[in-house]
């Protein structure tokens, strides 16, 4: 593989085989979602839908759980992206800015979440819930989803803060503004836009995030992804998948938009590590 | 010209003094919560299944729960299935995701920069709608064997509900991440250093041996044991794509917890995967932590 | 009517090294004094600390009486211009010289005029839309000038404002800055470490090294008459000759120059336009190399011991590299203890 990388080629060959093999495999099952959503009938072994139409779309946007699923994951996700931001970006500042005891070992335990094992964390988590009446419970749900942005929501808002040149916020000060004017003027817009692309993306992973909603929210809590899991494991019409599939990938896409300046760079990629 | 260069480039204002309790304050609440959620029931877990209550009501040092689980022949064919399903994703993901990150490092312009957005776009379709998607392509009736029928070929065996669902599913997953580390790491080395080594008669194959692997190897590890830590005790693919029995350990944690209803069960498959990870576990948290130190 | 006072003031950093060690300076009202030396000497942070950045661990510092020593920045009649220029990217430049006026509450229409006539000031009319990242360096430089500036404030503090632009535009902006200084009477403070800067623009100059002064003095007496052989080291180019004095003569090597002074060791500087050369046979030095500049030339020449040192000749033709010489300084000084102990009337 690396003759070819290092020796460049006349015609970028291994770059062409690359993206075919991705295509396929990346592209290719989403479009046949994608082509199911909008299928009324596909009988096998035609290569091609016997029949295109909306017909499911207001079959599953009408079920009265799709619709329950999904307010209560938009009000989950609201709750705990709020909650998220309140405790973690006046503590994102306070890492980057402010000296105090303890400063570089706190800031390094929000790593610790990352050191074990997702879902055997959340089995442990479990476990106390379960002594503390959690389970199946709103708030027990919006607890273990907060844990789960903690790392992201502080790490990604410190840089972003860090960034933040010094001399401009001492530039304010020095044409008579307080520091707490500082920071709402000065401070708060430079940091704004990579801290608005944590908040989204903490917003849509919340959305997306199913162990911890399955494990604790079950069975009264039922998610958007929850309410998936349970149409692949017992509904026979094919659709009512495919059609969520589509709506639920929506957020995902927008991410995908806001996400772009923030993964590149290779910033994100340090975030975790590399 | 002596130099006195402390104090030359101060930051602001001091009377950090006068800020401690404030910063303290500030991030009190996402520490304590992390301290609350992720600390405790670790130990919680340890804990609670090393020193047991006996019948008596008193608490005694007990490892029973340990000793079924390594005796239970279930319970050792399910830590076996995700040892099995761990290993062959992370070599599959070095497999496939080296040559894409050399591959990337080392070219530019139109094509590579779509090779890199369908690398990355995994990291946008939630789990979930992966599963789903697997199963419309690769289950049974599947696109893969509408198409082999069309051309008269005979199904596949699918793998669905087999060990190599997860595999496949993990490895689709778990390419972005493992792409984004892995380029990050190449971006350290310098392409000086490769004309170098290429100048004094190296061939590609020398170059990556001598040169590019020796840099990369930590981005490796890490790539390796971030995807380890995910992949070891991971539930949705499993317990959507994978066979019921032998299962891996999320869903047979999950089951044990709220099927079983069995808690110190469950914690002890917890601390069971704690163990097997420990090692990658802590390689992850050097890195990230001498990496963000630089 | 604005002056500065700066009296005994120290900045002790922890782990105990004193980046500024009791340091007094007053400045008169209009008056444009700059801070000149090494990285490292204290003048940035004394700088900071007259803006309010740095609190002093000693000492006191006023403005027209009033004692401003542990007042925050925001409360100080002081304006600064950061090296970085530090301007509010995400504002135009309209709105980063609006800021400061519109926390003062002043009315709209009279905003707009006030930031109108200071980018006239600085020369960059209808700018104001611009946003900060679009000027050049020099522009940025300019709109950090009239940001400070449009508050009127009572002293200017430059933290080298120039050290980022290129030779060329350094030397333009210097000159509008001592314009502008000088039709608005505004008393500065100015910290530099460019020697040509400092000479070129100040009324006064301190010489700092080491948290301490050298030297307060005009230009041109710290220039003709440096108080300390750092001073003499660090403005202009000096030779500067490590000897003893025995009985009226300074030795070195085989250079002598009568010196009367006591005997001991001392320090001898010479500029090198003030040591003429005539060819001899006697010991003394060798012509080690000649640089031709056209206007003048420059010989580099060793004494017996290898000691280096310069003479700035007329023409530079009638000397040859390995070449006798003997020195005939016009004018020296000496130091002792660092103290100027001697100097020749010019």
């Amino acid at each position: 593989m690396t003759t070819l990388a290092l020796v460049r080629p006349r015609t970028d060959w291994l770059g062409i085989v690359f993206a075919a093999l991705l295509t396929i495999a990346i592209v290719g099952p989403l479009l046949v979602v994608g082509t199911w959503a909008f299928t009324e009938v596909w009988r096998y072994p035609n290569v091609i839908p016997q029949q295109f139409g909306f017909r499911f779309w207001g079959q599953t946007l009408g079920r009265p759980d799709v619709w329950n699923a999904l307010m209560l994951s938009l009000q989950l996700t609201t709750v705990v992206t709020l909650l998220s931001a309140a405790i973690c970006l006046p503590a994102a500042y306070a890492f980057a800015r402010m000296s105090f005891p303890g400063r570089n070992i706190l800031f390094f335990s929000f790593l610790a979440g990352h050191a074990f094992p997702k879902f055997g964390l959340l089995v442990a988590i479990a476990a106390i819930f379960l002594q503390l009446d959690l389970i199946g419970t709103f708030w027990g749900v919006v607890l273990i989803q907060l844990v789960g942005t903690l790392m992201f929501m502080i790490w990604i808002p410190v840089a972003a803060f860090q960034a933040v040149d010094r001399r401009m916020e001492e530039a304010a000060r020095d044409v008579g503004a307080s520091p707490l004017r500082v920071f709402w003027s000065i401070t708060l817009p430079q940091a704004g836009p990579t801290i608005a692309a944590a908040v989204l993306l903490s917003f849509v992973g919340t959305f997306y995030e199913t162990e911890g909603a399955w494990l604790i929210g079950a069975p009264g809590i039922r998610t958007m992804p929850v309410l998936m899991i349970s149409y692949i494991n017992n509904q026979m019409v094919i659709q009512f998948g495919a059609v969520l599939s589509v709506v639920l990938w929506v957020p995902s896409f927008i991410a995908l938009m806001f996400a772009r300046r923030v993964i590149g760079g290779g910033a994100f990629a340090r975030g975790f590590g590399g | 010209m002596s130099e006195v260069t402390e104090g030359a480039v101060r930051p602001l204002i001091d009377g950090a003094a006068r800020r401690r309790p404030i910063g303290l304050l500030l991030v009190a609440i996402p520490v304590l919560l992390m301290i609350w959620l992720v600390i405790w029931p670790a130990m919680n877990a340890i804990g609670r299944t090393i020193w047991r209550t006996d019948a008596n009501g008193q608490l005694s040092f007990d490892l029973s729960s340990y000793v079924f689980f390594f005796s239970d022949r279930y319970s050792l064919d399910n830590l076996a299935v995700t040892l099995w399903t761990t290993f062959v994703c992370a070599i599959l993901l070095l497999v496939i995701c080296l040559p894409i990150a050399l591959y990337l490092r080392f070219s530019h312009g139109r094509l590579s920069a779509y090779v890199q957005a369908l690398a990355i776009f995994p990291m946008f379709v939630p789990s979930i709608i992966l599963a789903f998607a697997f199963i419309r392509v690769l289950g049974p009736n599947g696109m893969v064997d509408i198409l082999l029928n069309a051309v008269d070929l005979p199904k596949i065996r699918t793998p669905y509900l087999t060990p190599w669902g997860p595999v496949i599913g993990l490895v689709w997953d778990n390419i972005p991440l493992t792409v984004l580390i892995l380029l990050a790491g190449l971006g350290s080395v310098a392409n000086q250093s490769i004309e170098a080594a290429r100048d004094v008669g190296a061939n590609a194959l020398q170059v990556f041996w001598h040169i590019i692997l020796p840099r990369i190897s930590n981005s490796v590890l890490v790539a390796l044991s971030f995807s380890v830590l995910g992949i070891f005790s991971s539930f949705t693919l499993p317990y959507l794509l994978g066979p019921a029995s032998p299962e891996m350990l999320g869903p047979f944690m999950q089951r044990t917890l709220r099927e079983v209803q069995n808690p110190v069960g469950a914690m002890t498959q917890a601390v069971v995967a704690f163990g097997f990870c420990i090692v990658f576990g802590l390689f992850y948290v050097r890195s990230v932590a001498r990496n963000q130190g630089k | 009517m604005s002056v500065l006072h700066i009296v005994e003031v120290t900045k002790t950093f922890p782990g105990g090294t004193n980046a500024v060690d009791s340091f007094s300076l007053d400045v008169a009202d209009g008056e444009l004094v700059c801070l000149l030396g090494p990285s490292g000497s204290g003048k940035s942070t004394l700088l900071r600390m007259v803006g309010g950045f740095e609190q002093p661990t000693g000492g006191r510092i006023t403005i027209d009486g009033e004692d401003v020593t542990h007042l925050p920045p925001e409360r100080r009649p002081t304006g600064m211009v950061f090296q970085s220029h530090a301007l509010w990217t995400h504002m135009n430049v309209f709105k980063n010289l609006a800021f400061g006026l519109k926390l003062r509450h002043m009315p709209a229409n009279l905003i707009k005029e006030k930031v109108e006539a200071v980018l006239e000031l600085v020369g960059l009319a209808g700018y104001g839309d611009r946003m900060t990242t679009q000027l050049s360096g020099g522009q940025q430089q300019r709109v950090a000038l009239a940001r400070s500036l449009v508050l009127e404030p009572k002293i200017l503090l430059l933290d080298e404002p120039f050290a980022s632009l290129d030779q060329h535009l350094r030397e333009r902006l210097r000159e509008e800055v001592r314009d502008i200084q000088q039709r608005l009477k505004i008393t500065t403070l100015f910290v530099t470490h460019g020697q040509d800067e400092a000479l070129s623009m100040a009324d006064r100059i301190v010489v700092m090294a080491n948290g301490k002064t050298e030297q307060i003095d005009r230009p041109d007496v710290v220039y003709r008459n440096p108080q300390t052989p750092f001073v003499a080291g660090f403005i202009g180019t000096m030779n500067l000759i490590e000897g003893e004095v025995q009985g009226g003569h300074f030795v070195r090597a085989d250079f002598t120059v009568p010196l009367p002074i006591a005997d001991g060791p001392a320090t001898l500087a010479i500029r090198p336009e003030s040591l003429d050369l005539a060819a001899s046979d006697k010991p003394g030095a060798s012509v080690h190399r000649v640089t031709d500049y056209g206007t003048h030339g420059l010989v580099d020449l060793d004494l017996a011991d290898g000691t280096r040192l310069k003479s700035m000749v007329a023409h530079p033709d009638l000397f040859r590299a390995g070449q006798g010489i003997e020195l005939l300084p016009r004018a020296v000084a000496a130091y002792r203890n660092n103290q100027q102990i001697y100097r020749s009337s010019p």
